[in-house]
């Protein structure tokens, strides 16, 4: 079989798939496209008739989108930089030091990422509020920080294992302190691990639904994601031209860091499931 | 190594193992002491009730149908996660024109949440004016629009389908890890010896990815039994708790119907579910860094 014919086969084979996961992002465009007046119309249509960029300078004034991007920002780069700060010293540790009791620790490091926060809901809810942090990005920050700091030392340490203990000892040996060696030899060879888990902690909170869902109470705020599901969810009439261009502006920047970064990504998920 | 030196990557670690005992140990002990207390609608625990919770909630009708169609969900989305996977991972393993878009375009839906894909989803399966009904209608395959989420007869098939084309993804990465640690000496071995493409898959390709398909399996169940926002953008668990799993019926307990203690007995009892899975994942992918 010629490599062409090969190629057209296999595509063929994809292409239910391909059409179904396309079709959601045509539904998107093409909606976020259309005035109003054409998305209500009975048979709905495909290309819209007069393009209409308004719904995209709609979101910011009528329904202050950019504010719930802001929110969702805010708390996504917190627990980002909160989660880093915890798991590049512990993952440091157990790639580094002979500790006691590592096989326990690396064992609950794997069971407890494996843990999401449905089935604790209702507890972290009552602790929250206990602590007067309800509808409060504060408690957001904390609880995806708590529920990805695992999955970070584990990705980070499986990383740090492979750095070479000689390049630092080396180090030492030309008279460099422990933090000096620390901070010029070994961060710079861990950015790439450092990167990849960032962007993993970080598209875990962009893409929350149950925390923000339960934590947060006033629209002022709102993640990108509840401003969104309060839109379709709440009122009878929803103005689906308008949640689609807030969908897309919401979904186009992730969808971008994932087309540059896949390969990164993809080996980072990779490691995660696997080992 | 001496005690002082053990000091320091104890102080490394001590912040993240609090973190994480924190955020998980402090829900789980507030669970644990509501479930066996009365507690009122207010959060707070009044008398010690021992099983009673528990046994309010096995009589729960409602419970039950949510349990039952819980299993259902997580069975369907599982299989049907894997079945479409494997050979959708075995094409994309291929060497053909194009095959890197093709990749990307299976693996985007990770990136892209869950709650996007419901919130897409529910306006494209919109009764009237969704784009589904245009297409069926544009091809004759039906003369009247479809109400597809208005009846939890087509709305639960509806969102496994919407649940597994959300697992996809990340199972298909699983996979292409795994034929991508297949030795391809045996295989050309194999091949010279006449095997064919189908005794091949079925006596060597499947035993050899045995361990990753437990990997999947695991982790599919692990999530299928956690989706809350699938359900909860497409139908909020209705009409009439129709499409409610055990994590919507979960919400609705204690959020809505304000039955903190019944919603505490059944979440301690997910969350020896989840861990019960955990723990299975834990040994898989234990092993399989061992190999």
């Amino acid at each position: 079989m010629s490599y062409a014919r090969k190629s057209f086969l296999f595509w063929l084979l994809l292409s239910p798939l391909l059409i179904v996961i396309l079709l959601p992002y045509a539904v998107m465009l093409s909606t976020a496209l259309k005035p109003a007046t054409e998305v209500f119309t009975f048979p709905p249509r495909w290309l819209p008739e007069t393009i209409d960029l308004s719904n995209f300078t709609i979101i910011w004034t009528k329904i202050d989108f950019g504010r719930a991007l802001l929110n969702s920002l805010y708390v996504s780069v917190g627990a980002t930089i909160l989660t880093l700060l915890l798991a590049i010293p512990a993952a440091y540790a157990m790639a580094r030091y002979t500790l006691p009791a590592r096989g326990a620790l690396r064992l609950f490091l794997l069971l407890t990422q494996m843990i999401s926060p449905v089935v604790l809901i209702i507890g972290i809810f009552r602790m929250m509020s206990a602590q007067g942090l309800i509808n409060d990005h504060r408690s957001l920050i904390l609880a995806y920080s708590g529920f990805s700091v695992a999955f970070a030392v584990w990705m980070l340490q499986s990383y740090f294992e492979t750095i070479p203990r000689e390049i630092e000892e080396a180090a030492h040996i030309d008279g460099a302190s422990w933090f000096a060696s620390l901070r010029h030899i070994f961060l710079p060879l861990a950015m790439p691990a450092i990167g990849v888990t960032a962007i993993f902690t970080f598209i875990a909170a962009w893409t929350d639904f149950i925390l923000a869902f339960t934590l947060l109470r006033t629209p002022d705020k709102l993640t990108a994601t509840m401003k969104l599901f309060y839109l379709v969810s709440g009122t009878y009439h929803v103005d689906w031209n308008e949640v689609m261009a807030a969908t897309l502006v919401t979904t186009v920047p992730i969808a971008a860091i994932f087309i540059l970064l896949q390969k990164q990504i993809v080996g980072g998920l990779a490691l995660g499931a696997v080992k | 190594m001496s005690r002082p030196h053990l000091l320091l990557p104890f102080a490394m670690l001590l912040p993240s193992l609090a973190l994480v005992i924190w955020i998980m140990g402090y829900p789980v002990t507030d669970l644990m002491r509501m479930s066996v207390h009365a507690v009122n609608r207010f959060g707070q625990a009044g008398n010690f009730v021992g099983a009673l919770n528990f046994s309010k909630l096995f009589a729960d009708p409602l419970f039950w149908a949510s349990f039952r169609r819980t299993v259902i969900w997580t069975v369907c989305v599982t299989s049907g996660t894997i079945l479409i996977s494997i050979p959708v991972a075995l094409v994309l393993s291929q060497d053909f024109a194009g095959r890197s878009v093709a990749r990307l375009i299976v693996l985007l839906p990770w990136a892209v949440s869950a709650t996007m894909t419901g919130i897409v989803w529910r306006w494209t399966l919109n009764g009237q004016f969704g784009m589904l009904n245009a297409l069926l209608l544009q091809f004759g395959l039906t003369d009247q629009p479809i109400e597809f989420l208005a009846t939890g007869e087509v709305a639960f098939p509806v969102a496994i389908l919407i649940g597994i084309l959300a697992a996809v993804p990340l199972t298909v990465i699983i996979f292409l890890g795994a034929f991508s640690s297949l030795p391809g000496d045996v295989f050309d071995a194999a091949r010279i010896d006449g095997a064919g493409p189908l005794n091949t898959f079925r006596y060597m390709t499947l035993p050899l990815i045995r361990p990753f398909v437990n990997i999947a399996i695991v982790l599919n169940v692990i999530y299928a039994f956690n989706s809350f926002a699938i359900i909860w953008i497409l139908t909020q668990g209705g009409p009439a708790n129709s499409t409610d799993i055990l994590v919507t019926y979960l919400y609705k307990v204690a959020f809505q119907y304000g039955k903190m203690a019944e919603a505490s007995a059944m979440s301690l009892m997910m969350f020896a579910f989840l861990l019960v899975f955990c723990i299975l994942y834990a040994r898989f992918a234990m092993r399989e860094r061992a190999l």
